[in-house]
């Protein structure tokens, strides 16, 4: 018996860089997450390499969940071209070895900065959302302290509160992305910077989604099949933005929700975000053979 | 043609890193041994705030970083990560610490004596230009005592404490392995001790300095008198699984203690970190000091001072503003306009 | 056949309120000593004394903000039943929200200043879960109506109105819910008098018009005489004498009650 036999040999790193305490301290807070859905979990945020801020929640996570077989796409703002998706897609591949793919239909795992693809997730994918603030009551509340308080006992007057005064004020509501929800009937979370348009593909959807804050290192998640409703009134119905017309210049696709390119002369053109929804909207029209999946919006409504 | 969409972005990126890389040429050894014999307070400077000391590592994430301090550090920390965990070290008492500097602004003599120690707090501070001329600076020879300063001192809060003038904290008999440690655990608040010394001990210096700073000017309710600050090093002890004891080693640490007067006691304030960095001990002790009965929700408290001075979480947040923020955008302009066009509409004169 | 017909009862209504024994310490000073009080529904209980009488802390703990050494204190509301101070977290955050009102002296301590005054009372129904906006707007309006509040200044924030204003929106934001119990901490106290006036003709007018049960705590003897329908004095944290308004008015016992009877006529 000797140390040489006895140890593994000095590596830099763990499969999948996270060390197994990390990978343990995210699995049981993911599994907590899970259980009481839509509620903050805090967990031992790590370092990793990139910088805090750009993503390394969603990374833990990733990096937990992953293994040399679990195909993984990137997407930032919806591209996975993006620079910081690319920098991440090739991390994780770097350290797990696993694939990777550009196709929502072909992941297993989709790591998403601040969007949620356009064709619909199955029960066997995992959504990973990165999520720059959890905390929905920040605006009233930045405390996170007291805020965790209110969340125990389901205090959301203020929240509320905001909504009625931004509709008495502007005639709307003029939350943009990040748009409250209440989840399981409980908990409001914030669903992340996603735009309004991407709220309702959470609402009783077949697949997980994990949102993870490694800076401010909170974990909360939306299991399959479980309510999300935005916070809104009876009489004042939630607006997703006015997508619903707009056609992409670029590939035709029309009805999803898309980047404002501004022109020279003022004016406006529009490009798909969804890009590789576009993408492969192009190879359709050329020709080349291409499966769609199901998308959650038809003719720029969402279909129930 | 066929929309080709990833490969100019990871091109891009590719070539960024090159870029920025190629200003500091090559890497070696030597350059590593360098910076180390060349920066001993920069290097302390980041162990401090990577929470890990090692100097040759230190020297090589600063050599990696091209300097950039934030860089060096998040690198740092990011290797820090990955390593396993062997032991945790037995605590060293005050007495047991190596010293080369010991002060006290509370009074003029304390046993033990007023150590100077190294220091450019009394020198002039101008620049030694003839160096660019090619005249090396050689810095004037130290001429010894006659008498070496003692290396180990008691504490001056001992002494105080002693005469009455302060209620030193409870000793804490927490075996090692069970002290809690806040890069294993989440951080809650009203925070653990150990949490928030740990945290103090990690801030960012200029972080720390900023917040202890305004608490110093006013915006804190206790003024500060630096009790004791020291720079020495410690010994690590472990423990061979047979039962021995042993140094594994010493690494340097600084520690400043400050106190206030509350009513007819001191109150103490604390804070200490790997390698030598005098104005981060200062200003996190000060910090320390005003956190007691501070309001809560206020910018004096614990929770305020503590996610403020993390300086990786704070350069990474504040950067990644540059990322694309194009769709929550575009999200806040569609509610923009429809907000604009039901005023309009609104205005319209009835018939 | 015999027809058996009782003996009429007399019906005595129950009171709505009960506080016995109720006592808080804090440190060396016993601030509320064994107070005991009844209140009964459509009533108003006016209790009367000097700073440090302790008459503020017991109103607190009525308002179940603080909870006592020892005592007991129940509402008869179909809602709860048993020594209100035991309630859990939950149950007492519900009943405050929704069965109880308070107006504080300090509008900061009972108002979010910069939100707007109807928001302020929007919130109350938002908390009890009211989820139509056209109803919110409504009822906030109407509640803000019937305390007298200027409805051009609907959205204005309390922090750019003045005083007797701020204690409007209190107001409407303390009845907005319908509450079976008001408490009202010196609410006039601050005011200028011309203004204190028009507050107490305001809240006489709420008090016949709805028969609200209302606590209503002052060192002034005035405002207590306008609105109370019983008296209790307070002096070093006990009572010293209660009994209907008139009668402690007109003939005051207790010698404490007497002077500041006579101290104030």
């Amino acid at each position: 018996m000797s140390l040489a036999t006895l140890t593994k040999d000095w590596a830099p790193m763990s499969y999948g860089f996270l060390d197994a305490s990390a990978k343990r301290e995210i699995r049981r807070k993911m599994l907590k997450a899970v259980a009481v859905p839509g509620c903050q979990m805090p967990y031992a945020s790590r370092e990793v390499p990139m910088a805090r801020g750009w993503g390394t929640g969603g990374l833990q996570v990733s990096l937990t969940l992953m293994n040399p077989f679990k195909r993984v796409k990137v997407i930032d703002q919806g591209a996975d071209d993006s620079v910081n998706a690319a920098s991440i897609r090739r991390f994780l591949a770097r350290v797990s070895g696993a694939p990777t793919t550009l196709d929502t239909l072909e992941a297993d795992l989709i790591q998403s900065r601040h969007r949620i693809p356009e064709e619909k997730l199955r029960e066997d994918q995992v959504l990973v959302l990165q999520v720059p603030n959890p905390e929905p009551l920040r605006p009233v509340q930045p405390n996170m302290s007291i805020a965790r308080q209110m969340h125990a006992d389901a205090d959301y007057g203020r929240m509320w509160l905001q909504l009625y005064e931004q509709i008495v004020r502007s005639g709307r509501v003029m939350q943009g992305a990040s748009y409250p929800s209440l989840v399981n009937g409980r908990h409001v979370m914030t669903p992340s910077p996603i735009p309004r348009w991407d709220v309702p593909k959470l609402h009783m959807a077949k697949h997980l989604t994990i949102l993870s804050a490694g800076r401010e290192k909170r974990i909360h998640a939306v299991p399959p099949f479980t309510r999300v409703e935005p916070l809104v009134f009876d009489d004042v119905p939630y607006k997703v933005e006015a997508h619903g017309d707009l056609t992409c210049n670029r590939s035709g696709a029309k009805g999803f929700f898309m980047n404002e390119i501004p022109q020279d002369d003022g004016s406006s053109t529009y490009e798909i975000s969804d890009s590789e929804f576009g993408v492969k909207t192009i190879k359709q029209a050329e020709g080349a053979p291409v499966e769609f999946g199901e998308t959650w919006y038809t003719d720029g409504e969402m279909s129930s | 043609m066929a929309y080709v969409a990833t490969r100019g972005g990871e091109r891009a990126i590719e070539q960024a890193e090159r870029l920025f890389r190629a200003e500091m040429g090559e890497i070696t050894d030597a350059r590593v041994a360098e910076i180390k014999a060349a920066m001993p307070y920069l290097i302390d400077r980041v162990m401090g705030e990577a929470s890990l000391y090692d100097e040759d590592l230190a020297a090589l994430a600063l050599a990696q970083t091209g300097g950039e301090l934030f860089e060096a550090v998040l690198v740092l920390r990011a290797w820090r990560t990955t390593q396993p965990r062997l032991q945790v070290a037995d605590p060293i008492a005050q007495e047991a610490l190596f010293t080369h500097r010991r002060i006290s602004a509370a009074f003029k003599d304390i046993p033990g004596g007023q150590v100077l120690g190294p220091t450019l707090d009394y020198s002039h501070r101008i620049l030694a230009t003839d160096v660019l001329s090619g005249l090396p600076f050689k810095p004037a020879e130290v001429e010894p005592a006659a008498q070496p300063a003692p290396a180990y001192q008691p504490s001056v809060a001992a002494w105080q404490a002693e005469n009455d003038l302060v209620d030193l904290p409870a000793v804490d008999d927490t075996a090692p392995e069970d002290i809690p440690d806040v890069t294993r655990e989440p951080l809650l608040f009203p925070a653990k001790r150990a949490h928030t010394l740990q945290s103090l001990a990690r801030a960012e210096t200029g972080g720390a300095l900023a917040l202890g700073y305004a608490a110093m000017r006013g915006y804190g309710q206790a003024h500060p008198t630096v009790n004791e600050l020291r720079l020495a090093e410690a010994d690590i002890m472990v423990r061979h699984p047979n039962g021995t004891v042993f140094s594994a080693g010493r690494v340097k640490v600084s520690q400043a203690e400050v106190v206030s007067k509350k009513g007819e006691k001191l109150e103490l304030g604390f804070a200490a970190t790997l390698g030598w960095n005098e104005v981060k001990c200062i200003s996190a002790a000060t910090l320390d000091l005003n956190s007691a009965g501070a309001e809560k929700g206020s910018a004096t408290e614990e929770e305020f001072f503590i996610y403020h001075t993390e300086g990786v979480e704070s350069s990474g947040f504040c950067i990644h503003f540059k990322l694309p923020h194009y769709v929550t955008f575009q999200s806040s302009l569609d509610a923009m306009r429809d907000a604009k066009a039901k005023a309009v509409s609104q205005k319209e004169p009835a018939e | 056949m015999t027809i058996t017909i009782d003996a009429p009862k007399l019906v005595k209504a129950a009171p709505l309120l009960r506080a016995q024994n109720v006592s808080k310490t804090y440190g060396a000073v016993q601030a509320v000593r064994d107070v005991s009080a009844e209140v009964f529904p459509g009533e108003v209980l006016g209790i009367v004394g000097e700073s440090g009488s302790g008459k503020s802390t017991f109103l607190r703990m009525l308002n179940l903000e603080e909870t006592p050494d020892s005592g007991s204190y129940t509402l008869d509301l179909p809602e709860v039943e048993g020594n209100l101070f035991d309630l859990d977290r939950f149950a007492r955050r519900m009943l405050c929200a929704t069965r109880i009102g308070i107006v504080y002296q300090n509008p900061h301590l009972g108002l979010l200043m910069k939100h707007s005054s109807s928001g302020n009372v929007a919130e109350r129904l938002l908390v009890a879960g009211e989820r139509r906006f056209a109803v919110l707007r409504e009822k906030a309006s109407d509640a803000l109506e019937a305390s007298e509040f200027p409805l051009d200044r609907l959205d204005a924030p309390p922090a750019e109105l003045s005083g007797g204003m701020q204690q409007r929106v209190q107001l409407a934001k303390a009845i907005a819910l319908e509450p079976a119990l008001l408490l009202l901490d010196e609410p006039t106290t601050g005011l200028d008098v011309s203004v204190q006036a028009l507050v107490l003709d305001t809240l006489k007018r709420l008090q016949q018009d709805r028969k609200i049960t209302m606590v209503i705590v002052s060192h002034d003897l005035g405002v207590i005489r306008t609105l109370a329908d019983r008296v209790m004095v307070m002096r070093r944290g006990e009572v010293v004498e209660a009994g209907l308004a008139d009668q402690i008015f007109q003939d005051p016992q207790h010698a404490y009650t007497q002077q500041l009877v006579h101290a104030k006529l």
